[in-house]
């Protein structure tokens, strides 16, 4: 294993990717070095939050009440609109050397872990905000944020959840999804904990509002213990069981390091994390600087997520989306939309990404972008109008390869494979075997090599 | 199927070219899945269809949330009219059938296929607790779930999982360019294609076949096989459906729209005897919240006209006995109409069956009842998962329960 190809791992799954500027920097670095590297930059852009630019925030409660109903469904739209911006700009975030790829990527996690569908751009920012200030701070907080944030109030129903009617829906996600998982509750602890959000509601600003002739002060009856509890304490609750340090664990392995879970390295994890009161940074720190995260069997044997996909061809080409459309055209496209997860409990990952239209877009997708060809495919679509068929459509891109050319140029010809291969590559393969120079086009031989690398499966791996 | 036939046909000599070593060798010292995969993509068996019952399934998807009260038009209902004022089809319009219920009158492909006993309507589908999200309740009819549960592999799927292991994946086939949770399974998914030249020349990257026939050094790590082996199934597959979709050209009139170049490809593929016996064809745009009529009619009609077209053609084939055609929606909509001419998201709705041998022609159970409703919406009698039980049992001989992860009680439909 090639220090490169560690340093690559590392960047890879704490982040999306290294551009090729930076591969001799980093391979200069220490482990240990790389990954404090990544948590001091996580910590510096973690001082400014997403700001809400969309000037949704400027419209009060009162303002919306005073709308009419049209108006309300024209501004319904307009907000999604601004959501999908909220997500180009967040894509272009994860590859912004100045911003925090560590930062990005936790954030990233915890919007498929506590998966939500924001449908406003004010409370997309909130919800955002949420999970990326407490992504790599105490889980405690992060969940208390998570059940007090409007977009997930809404998502989850928490707003029809009242002492008369309760509404049991965000308490059986916070057990089954969000804290401990599935069989180590009963049916009775979601009836009663779901009492203990009762009038936790909020209003169109996107404030937490406690409601308090909606919450239900009674007695509740949750993992055997009795008590007049409320939302805070039934969280705190959950959080005394080593199970829910466990559950946590378990999805980061899965996510971070392997499908296949080591349930001895689990248990190793979940040591550090529920000794340490649920400190994240603390869990992943311990995780990236393990010696068996680098191990033979973790490298390059995760199929990547479209986001790891489009981050990292970016990242490569320094491309640029023209315009939020065909971002989102294409991560449509290849089935994974920010703010738009499939439903509360995530995107699946790993083999679910592909299917044979997928993977056939995924391995024509490097020389489709850099070259500009017309896609022939339409996504599903909103369930909206009907409408002609538009099968074609360009992804506007921009790409520049200037860094990518400085890096390789220069080299001669076998070498040049071997250099692009273990850049572009995080799998073995030989190179040697490869009819490589009777499909290389003379006339740009780094970026038509480059290209043909990246058709191939190997390249979907990291 | 006819195991000589397929073997003469090209596909099966460039798929074994295609193979990668590593899947060559049937033990590389790694894993099962290795195996398996040796198994599925380089014995010729597997590569013959495995259905043995013959028999075709077409399932239509309404999206958006079809409009069931305006599509069968319960035309002596007061409450209906009450609340439609704007929307409701005259009773005068309405072609009728029953008693009671009529079709909406751009549907009369489909009133002649009921005349003709080739259809069965299952009035008040739907699950319990509905869920009244687009997204949500298509991934509810899509892996069959409660509405309280979140599966990830489809019904249709876990049907190639578990009781077509051998086939291939182009035995399920969405005629889109891609593929729906229903269709998608733990081991296995079904094969999405919307057009298949366009499919074919896609999959035939030269560097790609050149360097999968390479003999390199691969880790045998699970998930870089498993690309390997969708993207050798994916050309395979691509180059059958291509050949197939040539041997049989229809004269009959389809819509000139996509959802009917979508029929045409069907009834084209059925017609040659495909390995392909259960399709997925998708019309989309019954969001209907504005302007609902002229929007609604279109699609009906359509559908109406599409359906027509492949009854004909697979009766004058002989294959209508031998076909089951399935057409559902998300949910239907709220019984009472908006202000903006349109309907909003509902719940219960009609769902059709076409075929040569129903059980039941005509209309399986009685009109949705408009007087008792919960929230607006009507209260669903049949579960959507008794009528999948049925179809898994009744029409393609399989165990349903390991499918849908529970016994239901099966209706006497086809």
């Amino acid at each position: 294993m090639t220090d490169q190809r560690k340093i690559q791992h590392l960047y890879w799954r704490a982040g999306f990717g290294l551009k090729p500027n930076q591969i001799r920097e980093k391979t200069t670095l220490s482990i240990d070095q790389a990954v404090d590297q990544l948590f001091r930059d996580a910590e510096r852009a973690q001082q400014s939050p997403i700001k809400d630019n969309s000037n949704y925030g400027d419209i009060s409660n009162a303002d919306h009440l005073s709308m009419g109903k049209e108006l309300k469904v024209a501004q319904r739209k307009k907000g999604r609109n601004k959501v999908r911006k909220l997500n180009y700009q967040w894509v272009k975030r994860m590859t912004n050397p100045s911003q925090s790829p560590l930062l990005e990527r936790m954030t990233l996690f915890w919007h498929d872990h506590f998966a939500c569908m924001p449908q406003q751009p004010h409370w997309a920012v909130g919800y955002l905000n949420a999970l990326r200030s407490n992504a790599l701070g105490n889980f405690k907080e992060m969940v208390l944020a998570v059940s007090k944030d409007s977009s997930m109030i809404r998502y989850l129903n928490n707003k029809q959840n009242r002492k008369t009617s309760p509404n049991e829906n965000f308490a059986r996600e916070l057990l089954e999804l969000f804290t401990i998982g599935r069989g180590n509750y009963t049916e009775r602890d979601i009836k009663e904990s779901a009492k203990a959000f009762t009038g936790w509601s909020t209003d169109f600003e996107g404030n937490f509002v406690f409601k308090e002739k909606q919450h239900d002060f009674g007695n509740k009856t949750f993992f055997g213990k009795t008590g007049k509890f409320d939302g805070d304490e039934i969280i705190d609750i959950i959080l005394e069981k080593r199970k829910t340090a466990e559950y946590i664990c378990s999805k980061i392995y899965h996510y971070f390091v392997n499908d296949q879970i080591d349930k001895q390295r689990v248990s190793e994890l979940t040591d550090v994390f529920y000794n340490s009161g649920y400190d994240i940074k603390k869990l992943m720190m311990h995780l990236f600087k393990s010696d068996w995260f680098y191990a033979d069997k973790h490298i390059g044997n995760k199929i990547k997520s479209p986001i790891d996909l489009i981050t990292g061809m970016a990242n490569a080409f320094n491309m640029k989306f023209e315009s939020k459309d065909a971002l989102i055209f294409l991560q449509k496209a290849l089935g994974q939309v920010l703010f738009a997860p499939p439903n509360v409990a995530g995107w699946p990952g790993g083999k679910s990404w592909i299917d044979n239209s997928t993977l056939m877009l995924r391995l024509n997708l490097a020389k489709n972008l850099v070259e500009q060809k017309d896609f022939d495919f339409k996504p599903k679509d909103d369930f909206k109008a009907a409408g002609p068929s538009k099968a074609t459509k360009k992804i506007a891109v921009t790409t520049n390869f200037n860094l990518f050319n400085q890096t390789f140029n220069g080299s001669d010809e076998r070498k040049l494979a071997n250099k692009l291969s273990e850049y572009l590559l995080q799998t073995d393969i030989n190179i040697d075997k490869l009819p490589l120079d009777d499909f290389t086009n003379n006339t740009d031989k780094v970026r038509s090599m480059a290209l043909l690398l990246m058709s191939l499966p190997e390249y979907q791996m990291c | 199927m006819k195991r000589r036939n397929f073997i003469k046909h090209t596909s099966l000599a460039s798929t074994s070219l295609l193979v990668p070593s590593f899947l060559n060798k049937t033990s590389c010292g790694t894993n099962k899945v290795v195996g398996e995969a040796t198994n599925n993509s380089t014995s010729t068996s597997t590569v013959i269809s495995q259905s043995n019952t013959g028999k075709n399934l077409v399932i239509v998807q309404f999206s958006g949330g079809n409009d069931g009260l305006n599509t069968i038009v319960p035309f002596r209902n007061d409450l209906y009219y009450k609340n439609r004022p704007n929307l409701a089809v005259s009773a005068k319009a309405v072609l009728k059938a029953d008693n009671d219920l009529g079709f909406n009158p751009v549907l009369t492909g489909l009133k002649s296929i009921y005349d003709d006993g080739l259809l069965s309507i299952i009035n008040n589908v739907g699950y319990p607790n509905p869920d009244r999200s687009h997204f949500r309740s298509m991934d509810i009819w899509h892996t069959a779930s409660a509405s309280d549960e979140y599966l990830q592999t489809g019904w249709l799927g876990r049907y190639l999982d578990h009781s077509c292991s051998g086939c291939n994946s182009h035995h399920l086939l969405e005629v889109d360019d891609s593929l729906s949770l229903a269709l998608k399974g733990k081991q296995r998914n079904g094969f999405a294609m919307s057009n298949p030249k366009q499919l074919r020349n896609l999959t035939q990257n030269q560097f790609l076949k050149t360097t999968a026939r390479q003999k390199h050094k691969i880790k045998a790590v699970d998930n870089i096989d498993f690309l390997y082996k969708t993207m050798i199934d994916a050309q395979s597959s691509a180059n059958y459906i291509f050949e197939k979709s040539k041997v049989k050209k229809t004269q009959t009139a389809y819509p000139t729209t996509e959802f009917g170049r979508h029929l045409k490809q069907v009834a084209e593929l059925i017609m040659a005897d495909s390995d392909t016996k259960i399709y997925y064809v998708n019309l989309t745009g019954f969001d209907t919240h504005v302007k609902q009529q002229r929007q609604h009619e279109l699609l009906l009609k359509q559908y109406s006209d599409g359906m027509n077209a492949l009854v004909k053609d697979l009766k004058t084939n002989g294959l209508l006995d031998n076909t089951l055609i399935m057409t559902f929606s998300e949910f239907g909509r709220r019984v009472k109409e908006n202000s903006s001419m349109g309907t909003d998201h509902g719940t219960a709705n009609n769902l059709f069956f076409i075929g040569g041998k129903l059980k039941k022609p005509g209309f399986y159970n009685e009109a949705a009842n408009l007087a008792n409703l919960s929230e607006g919406d009507l209260i669903h009698q049949i579960d959507f998962r008794r009528i999948y039980a049925t179809v898994l049992e009744d029409w393609l001989e399989v165990d349903a329960k390991r499918i849908l992860g529970k016994s239901f009680d099966k209706l006497q439909v086809v």
